[in-house]
């Protein structure tokens, strides 16, 4: 819970940084771009740092897509 | 868009040069050793030339349009829509590496530098300091490159001096025992790393650079002076280590440092050695996190990337303690699917454009 506290913090923290910079220009595309990345931002590291879930690496889903010129290169090694 | 930035093709030479270095200091040579054996720097100089091919690749690429970044090269050449989706193929790749990169420097210092301290608070401080690099701007990244790598060089040749009554010849008989194919195989890894990632200089390369010709010059120069410094330091654990013990070691050149011995006085200076990589490494995950905000920001048209800067730096970190679950996971993924991803986005990608580049040709030239 104090983690998950820690992160908003931290979260309020860059808002109050960029957010009022952002209204002045009125730059709007920006604000939402950076909002939605933030988001993302704060529900990732809540869920991996704050509760200690673990969510399962991208590289696997990789290695599953590359897995053909894997082969291919390993071939090519032997 | 910050358009107006530019620097110089010295301070772009600097980074290239860092860019070369970066990760293969350290972990390179194990690689190269558990291979082509002793063999290992013969391997390192066939990689090297490989690369330049890589380099000479994105010159051209580059070239042709001299005001472009990659993505909007992409987005010219392959049209909105199909440009965009490897844009973000692209943005995402670098982002990835962003974090390996961090992950690489959290184990190294959690290992031989802070072992009681979370690798969390490790990588927070590093990605706070690439944050604060990449807000400040690509010049202010270049003229603090310009200033360390004159640290870099001097603590790089204190290295190469004291280490160098150890060299046991010995260690590098019998030369060419593994034979061409495999010496050139085990190359692979190494160019791959430090040539085909170095893609994403593209997003500097000929728009940041005030005078493209000699910003040509140094993109080749800088490659060849880090290929350099690489095959010194693989040829230097070679022959002090052995060929064995350098595949054994996850950090070769790191254990080098620990061997340095001058007159029962000079000893134990691998602290040196650790700051060379972290100042190396450091400009790389600078490189690959300025690339990927300054990707996000130009595929959705924003007028400035300073604001993404936070919420990826967090994403980065958070990214770097799930990606890989051990080191031994790394080594394998780094080995296998780490080569392919590099060369789909740093070979075919590139090969892809020049072959739409040439039958384009003449509707590209009409729009612009």
């Amino acid at each position: 819970m104090l983690k998950c506290i820690g992160i908003l913090l931290i979260a309020a923290t860059i808002l109050w940084i960029e957010v009022p910079p952002l209204l002045e220009k009125k730059y709007k595309k920006e604000l939402l771009v950076f909002a939605i990345l933030l988001a993302i931002a704060v529900g990732l590291s809540s869920i991996t740092l704050g509760f200690g879930k673990s969510i399962p690496t991208p590289l696997d889903l990789l290695t599953f897509v590359f897995k053909p010129l894997n082969d291919v290169i390993a071939h090519l090694l032997k | 868009m910050m358009q107006d930035v530019k620097i110089n093709s010295y301070q772009f030479l600097i980074l290239v040069i860092f860019f070369t270095i970066g990760t293969s200091l350290l972990t390179v040579p194990s690689v190269l050793a558990a291979d082509a054996k002793q063999d290992a720097w013969i391997a390192a100089i066939i990689g090297t030339g490989i690369g330049l091919l890589f380099i000479w690749l994105f010159i051209t690429i580059a070239l042709w349009f001299p005001h472009l970044t990659i993505i909007q090269i992409n987005e010219k050449v392959f049209g909105k829509w199909i440009g965009k989706a490897f844009s973000v193929f692209f943005v995402l790749t670098t982002l990835l590496y962003t974090s390996e990169l961090l992950f690489y420097c959290g184990t190294f210092l959690n290992i031989h530098a802070l072992p009681s301290t979370p690798m969390v608070v490790l990588n927070i401080l590093m990605a706070g300091v690439v944050v604060m690099g990449v807000r400040l701007g690509l010049e202010t990244i270049a003229r603090s490159a310009e200033i360390l790598i004159a640290v870099f060089f001097v603590l790089f040749l204190i290295l190469v001096l004291f280490i160098s009554p150890e060299i046991k010849f010995e260690n590098i008989q019998p030369v060419f025992e593994v034979g061409t194919k495999k010496i050139v195989q085990s190359s692979l890894f190494y160019f791959v790393v430090s040539s085909v990632n170095a893609v994403i200089l593209l997003m500097i390369f000929p728009s940041f650079i005030n005078k493209v010709k000699q910003g040509k010059k140094s993109f080749l120069f800088g490659n060849i002076i880090g290929g350099i410094i690489i095959i010194i330091i693989t040829f230097l654990t070679v022959s002090v280590l052995g060929p064995e013990n350098t595949a054994r070691q996850s950090y070769p050149s790191y254990e080098l440092a620990k061997r340095i011995n001058v007159g029962d006085f000079v000893q134990r200076i691998e602290g040196l050695m650790a700051a060379l990589w972290i100042i190396a490494l450091y400009f790389k995950t600078v490189l690959y996190f300025y690339a990927s905000v300054l990707g996000i920001a130009q595929i959705l048209n924003l007028k400035d990337y300073r604001p993404l800067t936070f919420p990826l730096g967090m994403f980065a970190v958070v990214l770097s303690l799930v990606i890989y679950p051990n080191v031994i996971y790394q080594q394998y993924w780094d080995g296998t699917t780490g080569n392919s991803l590099s060369l789909s986005y740093g070979l075919f990608l590139p090969l892809l454009l020049v072959v739409v580049y040439a039958i384009r040709k003449k509707t590209i030239k009409k729009k612009a």
